[in-house]
């Protein structure tokens, strides 16, 4: 069932992309190929793999490796999702530190810390990195709202 | 004698001081990453590759170091293996079926100290096998013009979904969205912008280093979120740390054979640990006609495979060194760290720059010994830090991964692409395909491209080129070999099943 809407997905993706991809046309050339034909070739494999996986029985799919999902995991996933998405969106404005420790609070919770040891760890963690990274490492983190703090 | 010289000028480079630090620190790191759960060889290696350009590590030390850090998780990666009986990542999944018995036994400490010596038996023999083929294979591969390079990296990606086992269609498809994505931003010969969608951060192509991270890392962080509320407790490893002479004897002759089979399959493009693993457990097992206890905790079935799986690893240089194609996803990630410091492997490398492919090569004997060395005293260590817990590691994991990808462009909108990625991979990861196919695809695609390109500008666009040279007739039988192997062994399958309905 996953396996065709997949397909069907991918299909449609392929056929979407290989129209966007049939106008590109180098404005003058000194080679026979074009910036086109690579990507359509292989939108057009994309396309028939994509064919075969609507067409294939289904039998195939039932011994997937992976342990089948539940209402309960998928709210997780979303959950987990929400964080990185939030984590990403507040990374440069309030600064690595801050967003840090509120990604890691929220991450420890998801994943069955207690609160406690969720503070602690997110507290930890942020710090730890942000000194390993940017002071030891040289690897600049953006500082956002703690910039004053700075000497 | 040749390659006797330059191994020595080889090991002058991994032997200065300042290098062997750099493979001690990717020896500790890479065993740590290999231990622990929902982190492999890729991630480890990808992680590592901003670091060192941060640090400013010479190219030959970055090499040093990622190799280090690919070996070190490739023995970490049986420590859970054994006590936990779950494998860090999927090569050693055959390692957990005798490593597992054996700690429960508990001969937990003698399971880990004859897993590390086999790994470091078979990481020697093919390191041995790179020092005598990479150079014999670059020579050759001098000859290779662009149409041969294309043909190869088409036998790659072919090899990689024949090789795939029970999902060919699935791995092919996989290779071809990574082959795609390496399309996206400027075409570097025309200047079009493809696939852009008229997004400035896409303007210059996905950074592969998101990609990897994104498919290996948060995908994996999301999988891990099934797994937080059934936690499993390590067996202690207690009792006699070492084997015996006795119990070394009897799985010799089991490693001399895996180390073989290890290296060859680590030879081929996409192949890769995984397979090699497998295939020389399975033909252990049927070797082994006097007391076959595979499966309830027998030496020679946990050997079989550690042998092969760092065999493998080391094997997989030589394709990566010599010809610039990576064997496995891992050296791809390599391939790719090395493109970030304009370095193009591939046969003129040898010539070139011989103190890099030199010293990757003596660094993986360093490696090895070190690897070995470190882990029968400091086993006890290593096991503890199996007993911390996913609250405490996953949050490190993601921040830790969200500053690799923020670090080398430093915009958030690598953030944002590396979780797109992140969330496709975990769908893909969820329909069962290898992610690890996508990855390789990604890395050849852009070399593929312009090698098509290159060799139909030398032709004026007659195909024909493509089936020019005695090399490219060899390499398109060697394809047609790849795509009939799969097809016929699903038709042996079912003619088997069809017989066995008859007989019942």
């Amino acid at each position: 069932m996953y396996q065709r809407l997949f397909g069907l997905v991918l299909l449609v993706a392929s056929v979407a992309l290989s129209v966007t991809a049939w106008h590109y046309q180098a404005p003058f050339s000194y080679e026979p190929v074009g910036p086109r034909a690579y990507p359509l070739l292989l939108l057009v494999l994309i396309g028939l793999g994509a064919i075969y996986l609507l067409l294939k029985p289904a039998t195939a799919s039932a011994h997937s490796t992976e342990p089948p999902m539940d209402r309960h995991v998928l709210r997780k996933v979303a959950g987990c999702v929400l964080a990185l998405m939030i984590y990403a969106t507040l990374f440069e404005p309030l600064g690595f530190v801050p967003a840090s420790i509120l990604f890691g609070i929220a991450m420890a919770r998801l994943y069955d810390g207690s609160w406690r040891t969720s503070l602690v760890t997110g507290t930890v963690a942020a710090i730890g990195l942000y000194l390993l990274f940017d002071k030891v490492l040289d690897v600049p983190l953006p500082l956002g709202i703690l910039s004053a703090l700075e000497i | 004698m040749e390659t006797l010289s330059y191994l020595g000028q080889g090991f002058g480079v991994a032997l200065s001081p300042y290098n062997i630090f750099t493979a001690l620190c990717g020896t500790l790191i890479g065993t740590v990453v290999g231990l622990l759960p929902g982190l492999g060889p890729i991630n480890g290696v990808a992680l590592l590759i901003p670091i060192a350009f941060a640090l400013g590590l010479p190219p030959e030390s970055a090499l040093i170091l990622l190799a280090a850090v690919y070996l070190g998780c490739e023995y970490g990666g049986r420590i859970s293996s054994i006590l936990l009986n779950i494998p860090g990542e999927a090569s050693a999944v055959m390692t957990t079926l005798d490593g597992y018995p054996l700690a429960r036994q508990g001969k937990a400490g003698i399971a880990l100290s004859i897993s590390a010596w086999s790994s470091f038996v078979g990481g020697l023999m093919a390191t041995c096998g790179v020092v005598i083929f990479a150079p014999l294979l670059a020579k050759w591969a001098v000859a290779f013009g662009p149409a041969e390079y294309f043909v190869l990296m088409v036998f790659a990606i072919v090899c990689l979904a024949g090789m795939a086992g029970n999902k060919p269609m699935k791995t092919a498809i996989a290779a071809c969205i990574g082959l795609f994505l390496s399309c996206v931003g400027i075409d570097s010969n025309s200047g079009v912008y493809r696939f852009t969608f008229g997004s400035l951060g896409l303007a210059d192509g996905i950074q592969f280093v998101v990609l990897v991270l994104g498919l290996f890392s948060v995908s994996e962080i999301l999988v891990l979120l099934e797994r937080s509320h059934h936690g499993q407790k390590a067996i202690e490893a207690k009792g006699r740390m070492l084997f015996n002479l006795k119990e070394g004897a009897q799985v010799l002759a089991t490693n001399l054979r895996s180390g073989a089979v290890g290296f060859g399959l680590g030879i081929l493009p996409g192949a890769g640990a995984t397979l090699a693993s497998a295939v020389a457990y399975m033909s252990e097992k049927r070797l082994a006609v006097k007391d076959n206890k595979f499966g309830e905790g027998d030496l020679r079935g946990l050997a079989a495979p550690e042998t092969a799986n760092s065999a493998s690893a080391c094997g997989s240089m030589v394709p990566m060194l010599t010809l610039g194609v990576p064997g496995s996803g891992t050296t791809a990630v390599m391939l790719g760290a090395l493109t970030l410091y304009n370095i193009t492997p591939g046969p003129l490398l040898f010539q070139n720059q011989p103190e890099i492919v030199w010293g990757l090569i003596a660094s993986l004997f360093v490696a090895n010994l070190m690897l070995i060395v470190m882990n029968v005293p400091m086993i006890k260590i290593f096991t503890k830090i199996l007993a911390v817990p996913y609250w405490a590691l996953v949050p490190a994991i993601a921040i830790i991964t969200s500053i690799g990808v923020y670090a080398i462009h430093a915009t958030a909108f690598d953030l944002y692409l590396m979780i797109g990625i992140g969330i496709a991979g975990y769908i893909l990861r969820k329909m069962d395909f290898p992610l690890s196919a996508i990855l390789l695809g990604f890395i050849l695609g852009g070399l593929m491209e312009q090698n098509l390109r290159r060799a139909l500008s030398i032709s004026n666009g007659d195909l024909g080129i493509l089936f020019a040279s005695p090399i490219t007739w060899g390499v398109w039988s060697l394809v047609a070999l790849m795509i009939v192997l799969p097809i016929w062994r699903t038709w042996r399958k079912r003619s088997q099943q069809k017989a066995q309905l008859a007989n019942a």
